[in-house]
């Protein structure tokens, strides 16, 4: 708990990225090829190319409205929920082009999960909200599942927490754990990536401290892209950054040398915060 | 204007010196205390108004009400005593499968308006229709299911009544359950697609269930308006004065025509008798109405 208050609360600019070596050898796992993006009229994502790589964290930063959340709801084809709105290009999961309309959107969403903004607990227990995903496909014998969700809590940080309210409501606990909750019901699925949109912004700085040390974790197990407006907190977990403006992707390289040294005056100037 | 000016005239010598004029001009200030005035007046004539409805109510009710009320059928012209418990009987038959047919009906409908319909023609042609449903004067509705039913069956029957009181209901769940759905925040649903769960899934297992209080409410409301409604039965079910066939032909014995009909009636005991079913049926709405009340409530709270 200590730890990640300290971990909120360093002003960690500093020491960008320090715990988290990047391996720009990493095979890709996600590549962006040509994407680009249309809200009906609106074009708002341009000629994006971009490569994820395995077991990384690859955080997407820019202003309000530069098309972060977007680029991140294409990777899961969230955006097939509303229908004026279209993409094109490639986007290649392990190779497989996930815009292709004869994509099995279910297997592909439960190969590349979620976690959003705002907590999003179904309104059941909270073992049913951590089972949810695993119940669609597979069918699995009671102990198995209940090893399962075990392992999913654990692996997010809230096991301790509920373990003797399993059966209570997932809507009663507070925001940060709500927020665990959500990332531990995308675990369970055993998902390749996992992709969060803004996952601290409702939160109090303890909270944020432990879902960003939660992620780090992940990165053991996953591909993982966050979508941030805190530049701290991009530097503090990510290993590759991507720098977005007005639909465009303006620069994209390691953490470190992003902050350090970016080679882009749009990049620097948002960096340091001279960006409007 | 005259008299604002008046009002807000400090009378020469009793206002300290120190007192500065008011910012709010007096003449607003008199608006607003008329309009609060107005306000009240006329909440206090509908409570007197509603107020004595229900003591009257109760006052004659109570004197009908006998052991024999809830045990005999209705009486016939010129015996004495009776009770309604074939109305009571009847009705709640009615009522009950009236809200069988309309409920799965009107969830679906409502669910296919917020989430599948949303904003395609079809739904808002849905929409219109069922808000003309909604305001339909229910006497047509009875009208309607006596030529689609009652005509061509020959007989009145307590289905065709429950039909009408079917049809009544079903525009009242599906504004309901639309607008219960609606509330469920977006997110949810796309937490639900990103998990992997067809759109059938999220509507079973997350957006029916946190819209649930407010659906089950929509569907308690629905059951108090039909509890009460006379004028669709007039030309389905009738009435009758006797003990209904367990299948539901022939006139069926009711409380809201019985009330119309005995109310009318010259016999004292039958006069007696509307009043105790008013009593009834009146204490049934109101309780129905609490419930819906207190159902709807921890959805508030969260």
């Amino acid at each position: 708990m200590s730890n990640a208050a300290a971990i909120a609360a360093k002003g960690a600019v500093t020491q960008p990225a320090a715990r988290a070596g990047a391996n720009a050898g990493a095979p890709v796992r996600i590549a962006v090829k040509d994407l680009n993006f249309y809200y009906g009229q609106f074009h708002g994502l341009k000629n994006i190319n971009l490569n994820f790589h395995d077991r990384q964290v690859t955080a997407l930063i820019g202003p309000s409205g530069c098309g972060k959340s977007t680029l991140l709801r294409t990777f899961n084809r969230i955006y097939s929920l509303y229908p004026e709105q279209r993409a094109e290009g490639q986007i290649l999961l392990d190779g497989e082009n996930i815009l292709d309309p004869k994509i099995d959107l279910n297997e592909l969403r439960s190969r590349v999960g979620m976690v959003f903004q705002k907590p999003t607990p179904f309104p059941m227990s909270i073992y049913d909200n951590v089972a949810f995903g695993m119940r669609l496909y597979e069918k699995l014998p009671k102990s198995e599942l209940d090893a399962r969700v075990e392992s999913a809590l654990r692996k997010a940080a809230l096991w301790d927490e509920v373990k003797d309210k399993l059966r209570q409501s997932g809507m009663g606990l507070s925001g940060g754990q709500q927020q665990r909750l959500c990332i531990a019901r995308t675990v369970a699925q055993r998902p390749e990536v996992i992709l969060f949109d803004e996952p601290t912004s409702a939160l109090d700085p303890i909270s944020t401290g432990r879902i960003e040390e939660l992620i780090e974790q992940l990165r053991d197990e996953f591909t993982i892209a966050i979508v941030t407006h805190n530049m701290q907190q991009a530097a503090r977990i990510s290993q590759f950054t991507a720098f977005m403006y007005l639909g465009e992707l303006i620069e994209f390289g390691q953490t470190n040398r992003i902050f350090m040294n970016p080679e882009k005056r749009q990049t620097q100037d948002y960096i340091t915060g001279r960006f409007g | 204007m005259d008299a604002a000016n008046t009002l807000a005239a400090p009378p020469a010598g009793t206002v300290p010196p120190a007192k500065r004029p008011s910012r709010v001009r007096a003449s607003r200030r008199t608006a607003d205390r008329s309009l609060r005035i107005a306000c009240t007046l006329a909440t206090l004539l509908g409570a007197i108004v509603l107020g004595s409805i229900l003591m009257m109510l109760i006052v004659e009710g109570v004197k009908g009400l006998s052991p024999t009320l809830l045990t005999q059928p209705t009486p016939g012209p010129g015996s004495e005593g009776g009770g309604i418990a074939n109305a009571i009987l009847g009705s709640l038959v009615m009522t009950v499968i009236g809200i069988l047919i309309a409920t799965p009906i009107g969830v679906m409908a409502g669910t296919y308006l917020a989430e599948y319909g949303r904003a395609s023609k079809l739904a808002d042609v849905i929409r219109f229709l069922n808000d003309i449903l909604l305001s339909a004067p229910s006497i047509l509705i009875g009208l309607f299911v006596y030529t689609l039913m009652v005509r061509p069956m020959g007989t009145y029957s307590g289905w065709a009544g429950a039909v009408a009181l079917a049809i009544i209901a079903t525009p009242v769940i599906v504004r309901t359950t639309e607008d219960m759905m609606r509330l469920v925040p977006g997110t949810l649903r796309e937490a639900g697609a990103a998990l992997g769960a067809p759109p059938s899934v999220v509507i079973r297992s997350v957006t029916w269930r946190a819209a649930s209080a407010g659906i089950v409410t929509g569907i308690i409301l629905a059951l108090a308006r039909i509890a009460g409604e006379t004028a669709p039965l007039l030309f389905t079910a009738l009435n009758n004065n006797s003990w209904f066939n367990a299948n539901l032909m022939g006139g069926v014995a009711n409380l809201p025509v019985m009330i119309y009909q005995f109310a009318l009636s010259p016999y004292p005991n039958w006069q007696q008798l509307a009043w105790a079913g008013a009593l009834l049926i009146t204490v049934t709405i109101l309780a129905l109405s609490v419930i819906a009340r207190v159902v709807i409530k921890p959805q508030r709270a969260r």
